[in-house]
């Protein structure tokens, strides 16, 4: 980092963590029932992993039973068709915020084939607005203080915001701009904080209201994740919503959202036909790139259990000193040296982790990540003899 | 990642496993000089005091981090190899500081019952950086040499002064390749002396590793010394690392670390304790009052 940037990612973090870190302590103090919920996640999210292949094709039919279409995508260039296939002419995408679909470079590649691509999730939108790499999984634009947030709208969307500008000035300018967006928008693009293997229904976690609006307002439905992400059931999925929002420090969530299938209605004659207000076609993508092949190895297997909360970011001193340029976008931190081993089989990022354990202190489903964190230095050492 | 760490990383490697199988320490060391800081503990033993050359040498370990760039060829290697110990030495301002911090671990350890004995200039390395850098298969490889030289001298205990080795030694344990008893002085010492206020900055080794977070600071807190904690910076959940590990990896990074951890320390106003020598040359570089437990309590 330049001396000019680690100044203001100093001052970002600690922001950033002065706020967050205390409140989630607060809320699992306040809330006892959540520790209980987090390993009953772990434990759903293990059943899932023990028999993947199963609950792949559970969570795919009953997709199918709700009106929707489930696809599986095996790489990254699959998921990218699958998802441009689906969108065919049309041209106006509004995104909400989805790691996978940043793991896939599908904002980048739906733009390269003509598409106008908007992200709608505020933190999203300024990481586009930027052209920068997320600096955490949750918090996308973390490492931007307010002050260079206000110049960066100010040069780039309403001249009337200023960096002196407030908080609520800064979202409002947002919020107009994407409304416009909203209304036009043909395809909307979620990601999934879970996916029920029961139901196929969706179940995904909002503060700011966008995810709504792009799940129900646009005629198409596209949601894509992890197949990490698929638990046993709607319950379980339920569970993991709270469970994340708590740990990233937002509980209780504004919003939450199940999706199963497109919008059907049965006021005449208890008859179910579809579509009704909301959009026609519901699809549903499940990524693989790299999962399977992590749940064959006893150890790596350990990372597909993160519900991507991203605590231990803040009790890492690697991701304090490198902010995003430790691990691959948008995996980043400690989950990300992991994540981005299994994605981008990339085992060197984790040379970097100092094993100093704070992360495993506040994994809410209890990933020994230093643990894992060494072995991939170990599959690294091997790859680095076979180099020689 | 870059290619200078992958390159730093096969640099190690062969340094650092070609000096144990040859010698048993990581790096070329000037051995007696390292254990010269005691003659009156009896050589051998059944119980041994095991220091791993880590008080007397963290300050050296750090002089081989800046030096790994420059050691891009073996023909290099191999002249640090032959050289290193008359040329990289612990200062002796260094061997002064240890040589207090370790008699007075044997004062301690006396004045609670215990007969212990040293290996002096025989003492092999515990392996430590190996495991760190996840070099797995050389640590095992290496852990049964040193079995097999705790065995041959039928040393039944060891008694450890410092977190990095104390983790080396329960993880070869863990692994089923070490059968010696491993104990940490900390587990001896109940009754100490001490005063003042400090900021106790853990080792994460000891305290979120090996489980021994409360344990020193109720010996602290037994001996009458306060410490000073804050959730954000003390906490078992935040307490940072010192950047130590990450020295042999990439210096500026773990210089970064380091910095960062003394600017959350300083804030608090007192001055801090530490547990590992590691710890101590991180950030005493970055702050002016650091001392190790052993120098502040009697």
């Amino acid at each position: 980092m330049r001396p000019s940037q680690r100044e203001v990612w100093d001052t970002a973090v600690e922001r950033a963590i002065f706020n967050n870190v205390p409140k989630i302590k607060s809320i699992i103090k306040d809330y006892p029932y959540l520790e209980v919920l987090a390993e009953s996640v772990r434990e759903a999210k293990l059943r899932v992993l023990d028999n993947l292949d199963w609950y792949i094709d559970s969570t795919m039919k009953a997709v199918e039973r709700s009106r929707g279409v489930a696809h599986l995508a095996k790489t990254v260039s699959e998921a990218q068709n699958i998802a441009l296939d689906i969108i065919g002419e049309r041209k106006r995408i509004v995104f909400a915020k989805t790691n996978v679909a940043y793991e896939v470079h599908l904002r980048e590649f739906l733009q390269s084939h003509g598409k106008e691509v908007w992200e709608t999730d505020l933190g999203e939108y300024l990481i586009q607005l930027s052209n920068e790499p997320p600096s955490h999984v949750v918090f996308p634009a973390l490492h931007m203080t307010k002050e260079a947030v206000g110049q960066m709208l100010h040069d780039k969307l309403d001249a009337s915001v200023t960096a002196t500008s407030s908080y609520e000035e800064m979202v409002a300018a947002v919020r107009k701009f994407l409304m416009e967006k909203y209304m036009s928008a043909e395809v909307g693009v979620t990601g999934a904080n879970s996916v029920a293997a029961d139901t196929g229904s969706v179940a995904l976690l909002e503060n700011e209201g966008n995810i709504r609006i792009d799940t129900v307002l646009p005629g198409t439905h596209i949601a894509i994740t992890g197949v990490d992400k698929i638990v046993p059931t709607v319950k379980d999925a339920m569970n993991e919503l709270l469970v994340q929002s708590a740990y990233g420090g937002l509980f209780p969530p504004s919003y939450i959202n199940i999706t199963s299938g497109p919008s059907s209605t049965a006021d005449i004659e208890l008859k179910r036909v579809s579509p009704a207000t909301g959009p026609g076609e519901f699809h549903l993508i499940l990524v693989d790139n790299g999962r399977t092949r992590a749940n064959a190895d006893p150890v790596l297997r350990q990372a597909l259990l993160c519900i991507k909360c991203g605590r231990c970011y803040f009790s890492c001193p690697v991701y304090r000193a490198l902010g995003s340029s430790w691990g691959n976008p948008p995996y980043g931190g400690p989950m990300g040296a992991m994540w981005t081993a299994i994605v981008d089989d990339d085992t060197s990022v984790a040379n970097l982790c100092a094993h100093s354990a704070g992360c495993r202190e506040v994994c809410p489903v209890k990933i020994d990540i230093p643990a894992v964190l060494e072995y991939i230095k170990y599959l690294d050492s091997k790859r680095r003899s076979v180099r020689k | 990642m870059n290619r200078d760490i992958s390159a730093r990383l096969e640099v190690i490697r062969t340094l650092v496993t070609e000096n144990l199988a040859r010698e048993m320490v990581p790096f070329p060391v000037n051995r007696k000089l390292c254990s010269s800081w005691t003659h009156d503990l009896p050589r051998g033993g059944e119980t041994i005091l095991y220091t791993s050359y880590m008080y007397q040498l963290a300050a050296v370990f750090k002089t081989y981090e800046k030096l790994i760039p420059r050691l891009t060829s073996f023909s290099n290697i191999s002249r640090i190899a032959s050289l290193g110990k008359y040329l990289i030495r612990p200062s002796k301002e260094d061997l002064e500081r240890s040589s207090l911090i370790l008699n007075n671990i044997v004062q301690m350890l006396k004045r609670h019952g215990l007969s212990f004995g040293y290996l002096y200039d025989e003492e092999p390395y515990s392996g430590a950086l190996l495991l760190e850098l996840g070099l797995l298969d050389e640590f095992r490889e290496y852990g049964q040499k040193l079995e097999q030289f705790f065995a041959a001298r039928r040393i039944k205990k060891l008694i450890t002064v410092d977190p990095h080795t104390a983790n080396a030694l329960v993880r070869l344990k863990k692994m089923s390749i070490l059968h010696t008893e491993v104990m940490s002085y900390l587990e001896f010492i109940k009754q100490v002396n001490g005063s003042g206020e400090y900021v106790l900055h853990d080792s994460c080794l000891y305290s979120r590793h090996l489980g021994k977070r409360e344990a020193i600071r109720n010996v602290i807190a037994n001996s009458g010394i306060v410490l000073k904690e804050d959730p954000l910076v003390t906490a078992s959940e935040t307490a940072l690392c010192c950047g130590g590990p990450l020295g042999p990896v990439d210096v500026e990074l773990s210089d970064s670390v380091s910095a960062i951890r003394s600017r959350q320390l300083s804030r608090l106003g007192v001055p801090v304790l530490v547990a590992c020598p590691l710890c101590y040359s991180n950030l005493s570089a970055h702050l002016t009052r650091v001392y190790d437990i052993m120098e502040v309590m009697r």
